[in-house]
């Protein structure tokens, strides 16, 4: 009995990461099983209903919707992940330093962060988009401007706060160097709460990525991407409604399951994303 | 006072930076607009026309006295002409404005009638059914895209019902669908915020000092608890007035809904610069009046910055 | 003439008895300390008497008799209309007993508006009256937010709270605690005033025997969710009989073993 309350208590907890983690590789790695290209066009089977040849049917050109959702998981989720990677790299180093040294620079530099963060993420993508023109690497770019003040923001606070410390100061009076000091005392902290806001915030750069390809700021025709599916067939909604309908529960699966599991995972370590 | 003559001077500064920066990045950016422009009227163009009009737009003089000139035209108000249509952009920008405003309030009443009761239930009746419900309302609320739920309403109140129309704008009927999107996507936030904000001030000391004054529990929960949740709810919420404007976008694409949202997507699809840089400065002093405001009414709520002066963090 | 009683009261967390089978009695016009160190359950008696136990501690058995009513099991309406006019509180931590963005004047006014129906003018009166009664300048702080005075008159300020609508009972849950020592011994003596005045029984509560000596009538010691002494001052602090309360009296350092340094002494190091 008490092996199974165990594992229960361990999958309640566990499970909504755990699946997030096997999603995400499912996602990555699916392209590799598509039945069909899903680039290839073939106007003898438009618009067919899903059917055991075609599992969720074919779009308006007659290629392979479901072909079509494996290859976007890819670009849409990969494209998410892509971003948080460049977000983390260059925010959260960034954010260290000027948690650490502290002073002016710390002063001025989050001066300028908070400016920032002042505008709505969507404003300042469909600004940098505009400036820069539609596309997907426009979009990364805007997309990574758009998050990288909070993580900044995470990293300073988080050394910040640890900074403070007497164990840091125990450490700098037994003659830890800076470098050993930030390694291993600072970026344990750091890598923690960053984990936990980038797992809150994937949901959102999902969304954001899907958005702004559906309005046609983002992917470009003929790329698999979800929004941009959902912009392409939307003249054949009423005709096909699972046009609509699968690549909008891809996207709202995926988003539920990265905020599930950031969800649990906020919950455990008790960070204020 | 000078606290906000301090934000205003700053805002100005942040006007100036943000002007050069639009500027240079928009002279930056790949395309040549001359061309852009004159082939928008679809006749064979020669030469002598692209350079005509590039002196005619001060395309061949050094860049900083460009900018001077732009920054000129802009404290007059004149924010140039749009590519295509050829009319001044300020203008356009005004006559589409209210329609976003329109949009925005209204999805805000959705957004309020929406988040505040569930929130304040979910909070009341914490771990019963009703605060089950509302909590995956949250979930499901936050995952799913605006626009797709759009697509459903369309789907269902326009095309299958046919009792409400799905695009464009006129009558207040026009306006249930849109607001209805995009105040139910933006709620979902809003219900967790004031559940959770609600729950910690019902936690509080001196709500239990309160309650030992004999003082009832719904004064209790108005005058004690309540007020103090609006801090953070109303900090928030104005940046959701940001993100609510900024939503629009989605939805009046997604409606041909004729805002400021519409025009500049168009215009970025269009490459129209002039539109394109009209938009992002009028929604940068925008939200950072917005922001200003929120502040204010921030320090109204909290007596103790207010008093003190001590600055929030 | 008792105006408390507590019998046989049992109060239990998630299944746990924290306090088992507590018996005491405060009579009107009474100072009765209880005295116990932290955890040993004399705050929790002190909730479960206004009905102001957490959610998941509950009175399993016993009785709370206050003015020959059987109070035990009263509902929260009934308990609002008690607490505040007939038992108020007095808490540890200052800083909580008000609102902090409301003004104290305005807390005062809402209070006798709960429990009593005059006109605003009356109601003034009364608040003024009660501040003027702990020491406080009473127009100013009447018109001040909470986080405008300082620990010691915010402490006094929760006192004329307490005491406005003149109760019968006054129960103090570690008043002084979270005071220093001078301002302790004010806020004691303003407390012990207002009682002479209005003729209330006062509840004390607290872990520190010297806050207890100088003015209790009688004094109950508690450990462990039960009460191992009741007595008068004199019989319990000099002819103790549970072997707690000697270690708990040795433990208090006294004027006579620790003698404190005179000026001449300071000056000499």
């Amino acid at each position: 009995m008490k092996i199974i309350k165990q594992m229960y208590w361990m999958c309640s907890r566990q499970l909504p990461f755990i699946l997030f983690l096997a999603y995400l590789l499912a996602i990555v790695t699916a392209p590799l099983f598509t039945p069909h290209d899903p680039l290839e066009i073939n106007m003898n089977e438009r618009l067919l209903e899903p059917s055991v040849e075609h599992l969720f049917g074919t779009d308006h050109l007659g290629r392979d919707l479901f072909s079509r959702i494996l290859a976007g998981g890819q670009v849409t989720v990969g494209t998410g992940l892509l971003v948080l990677i460049i977000v983390l790299l260059s925010g959260v180093p960034l954010g260290m330093m000027s948690g650490f040294i502290g002073g002016r620079f710390d002063r001025y530099f989050m001066r300028i962060i908070d400016s920032f963060m002042a505008f709505p993420d969507f404003i300042i993508a469909i600004v940098l988009s505009g400036i820069l023109g539609p596309g997907m690497l426009n979009l990364i770019f805007a997309i990574v401007v758009t998050k990288w003040g909070s993580y900044v923001r995470l990293a300073r606070s988080t050394v910040l706060s640890e900074k403070e410390k007497d164990y840091v100061l125990m450490a700098v009076v037994n003659g830890l160097s800076t470098f050993k000091l930030i390694r291993k005392h600072l970026l344990p902290h750091v890598v923690g709460n960053v984990f936990v806001l980038a797992t809150l915030d994937f949901g959102k750069i999902i969304l954001l990525i899907a958005s702004l390809s559906y309005i046609g700021l983002g992917a470009q025709p003929p790329t698999p991407e979800w929004g941009a599916m959902l912009n392409e067939s939307t003249p054949y909604f009423h005709s096909s409604p699972y046009l609509m309908v699968i690549p909008g529960i891809a996207i709202m699966s995926t988003v539920l399951i990265s905020n599930l599991a950031g969800d649990v995972l906020r919950d455990r370590f008790d960070v204020k994303g | 006072m000078i606290h906000i003559a301090k934000r205003l001077i700053e805002f100005m500064l942040f006007l100036l930076l943000l002007s050069f920066i639009s500027f240079i990045f928009i002279k930056l950016a790949p395309g040549d607009p001359v061309k852009q422009m004159l082939h928008v009227d679809e006749v064979s163009v020669t030469k002598e026309q692209i350079e005509a009009l590039r002196d005619e737009l001060k395309f061949n003089e050094p860049l900083y006295i460009q900018y001077w000139y732009w920054l000129k035209r802009f404290f007059e108000f004149d924010l140039g002409h749009s590519y295509i249509t050829k009319q001044p952009v300020l203008s356009e920008l005004l006559s589409r404005f209210p329609a976003t405003i329109t949009l925005t309030c209204a999805s805000l009443i959705v957004m309020i009638l929406i988040s505040v009761p569930l929130g304040t239930l979910s909070a009341l009746y914490k771990n019963k059914w009703v605060d089950h419900m509302s909590r995956l309302f949250a979930l499901v609320g936050s995952s799913i895209p605006s626009f797709w739920l759009g697509l459903l309403f369309i789907e269902l109140f326009a095309v299958k019902l046919g009792i409400l129309p799905s695009m464009g704008k006129g009558t207040a009927k026009h306006i249930i669908l849109p607001s209805l999107t995009l105040g139910i996507a933006m709620s979902a936030v809003y219900v967790r915020l004031l559940r959770s904000s609600l729950l910690e001030g019902l936690n509080e000391d001196y709500v239990k000092a309160a309650r030992a004054r004999g003082i009832s529990e719904k004064r209790i929960f108005l005058f004690h608890v309540f007020r103090r949740s609006l801090i953070p709810v109303i900090t928030i919420f104005g940046m959701s007035l940001g993100s609510l404007i900024s939503g629009t976008v989605v939805i009046e694409v997604l409606f041909a809904y004729p805002g400021i949202g519409k025009m500049v997507v168009d215009a970025i699809i269009r490459r129209d610069y002039p539109v394109i840089q009209g938009y992002v400065l009028f929604i940068t002093i925008l939200i950072v009046m917005i922001n200003i405001f929120v502040d204010i009414c921030y320090r109204y709520l909290n007596p103790e910055i207010r008093l003190k002066g001590v600055e929030r963090r | 003439m008792s105006l408390l009683t507590v019998h046989q009261l049992y109060i239990y967390f998630r299944n746990k008895p924290i306090v088992k089978n507590i018996d005491f009695t405060v009579r009107h016009g009474e100072w009765f300390s209880l005295i116990g160190e932290s955890g040993s359950g004399k705050s929790i008696t002190a909730s479960a008497i206004g009905g102001l136990l957490p959610k998941e501690m509950l009175i399993a058995a016993g009785h709370i008799l206050f003015d020959y009513k059987d109070i035990t099991h009263l509902s929260n309406k009934e308990f609002q209309k008690i607490r505040g006019k007939e038992i108020s509180y007095v808490f540890q931590d200052y800083q909580s007993s008000f609102t902090p963005f409301i003004k104290i004047g305005k807390q005062l006014d809402e209070m006798i508006q709960a429990h009593c129906s005059l006109t605003k003018k009356e109601r003034r009166e009364i608040a003024f009256q009660a501040l003027e009664d702990v020491q406080l300048p009473a127009k100013r702080v009447y018109d001040s937010y909470p986080f405008q005075l300082s620990g010691g008159q915010l402490q006094r300020a929760s006192i004329a709270m307490a005491i406005m609508l003149k109760p019968k009972l006054l129960i103090a849950d570690e008043p002084t605690t979270a005071l220093d020592s001078i301002t302790a011994a004010h806020v004691l003596e303003v407390i012990a005033n207002i009682k002479e005045k209005i003729n209330c029984a006062i509840l004390f509560i607290t872990h520190d025997l010297r806050m207890a000596r100088k003015y209790s009538n009688t004094i109950a010691v508690m450990k462990q969710g039960k009460i191992v002494e009741v007595g008068t001052k004199e019989s319990v602090i000099y002819h103790p009989s549970h072997p707690y309360t000697k270690r708990l009296l040795s433990a208090v350092p006294t004027i006579k073993r620790i003698t404190s340094p005179t000026k001449r002494d300071l000056i000499l190091q």
